[in-house]
């Protein structure tokens, strides 16, 4: 009894001690919180085409599919730094299918930013008040998902994706 | 009868005067929730600032969103729990009180525990 009552503390402190050590030295960036969503079903969404407003698209019409969801806008610095690697994705993956999300973005100026950078998306959906965005919980742009054919999303990226990105983490998910 | 007509111009006067004091109360009513439910929500795009301080366009859609669910009479917890839902917890600066942060609210109290249990048995011995 004596020994427990001088150990017990000593071990919740080691122990304490031990997770802020762990905690600290890990590599969790505080700016980049885990998504909730995260292994969730991705959320009902229903977005117009940025080309044709008679267009709509559903979350249900995308079911059975691999989803990879970008939101983007033409205002977006960074959205145009991944831009490209989208192309190769769409010609590696043919079953793969991208989704751009266009978020607040006036539409003739998504449509020269797609004219001048060229459309590797086999959908564009307008998000003109962030709904679709508030949906899937995007604070920031450019943001990524990516949904397995269950609808579950599987992946999730804030910022631009690079090559080894997709190389190393949503390649193998493919 | 003009007298009648009278009375009935004032008592729609005074209706509509008492409706747009309501108004008016309901409004503030709504807006002093908004300010204290953004107040508890972090801006997730700015640095240790809360959604009702940040004027990020981030924090400016959340403020809308959460004025928006206050009108359709949706409670606090149920604003807060749409919220977390979609962004995680990260958005709260009150952790929520439920089974994944039990040991984070609880533990401060089993410490005491032991704390108290540790100086008993010490001053007993004494």
């Amino acid at each position: 009894m004596k020994k427990l009552i001088v150990l017990t503390p000593l071990t919740l402190l080691f122990l304490i001690c031990g997770f802020f050590i762990i905690y600290l030295t890990s590599d969790k960036d505080p700016n980049m919180p885990p998504s909730a969503l995260l292994d969730k079903e991705m959320p009902f969404f229903k977005g117009v085409s940025l080309y044709n407003s008679n267009q709509i698209i559903t979350s249900k019409e995308l079911k059975d599919k691999k989803i990879l969801i970008n939101f983007f806008a033409s205002w977006c610095v960074p959205c145009k730094i991944e831009h490209p690697l989208f192309f190769d994705l769409s010609e590696n993956f043919s079953e793969l299918y991208i989704l751009g999300i266009n978020h607040k973005d006036p539409q003739q100026e998504a449509i020269a930013y797609l004219n001048n950078e060229g459309n590797p998306y086999n959908f564009v959906a307008v998000d003109k008040d962030g709904s679709i965005a508030l949906e899937f919980g995007v604070f920031g742009l450019p943001e990524t998902f990516l949904i397995d054919n269950n609808g579950k999303i599987i992946f999730k990226f804030m910022g631009p994706l690079t090559k080894e990105i997709i190389n190393n983490e949503i390649e193998p998910l493919l | 009868m003009k007298l009648n007509h009278f009375y009935k111009f004032l008592f729609y006067i005074n209706l509509f005067t008492f409706l747009f004091i309501l108004k008016i109360y309901a409004n503030e009513d709504i807006s002093e929730r908004v300010k204290k439910l953004t107040l508890e929500l972090r801006c997730m795009t700015c640095q240790n600032q809360s959604i009702y301080e940040s004027e990020a366009d981030f924090s400016n859609d959340i403020k809308k969103i959460v004025r928006a669910k206050i009108k359709e009479g949706k409670s606090d917890m149920e604003i807060k729990k749409f919220l977390s839902d979609r962004y995680g917890e990260y958005i709260l600066f009150k952790p929520l009180f439920d089974y994944k942060n039990l040991f984070l609210w609880l533990f401060p109290f089993i410490m005491l525990v032991f704390g108290l249990f540790f100086i008993l048995s010490k001053t007993r011995k004494k």
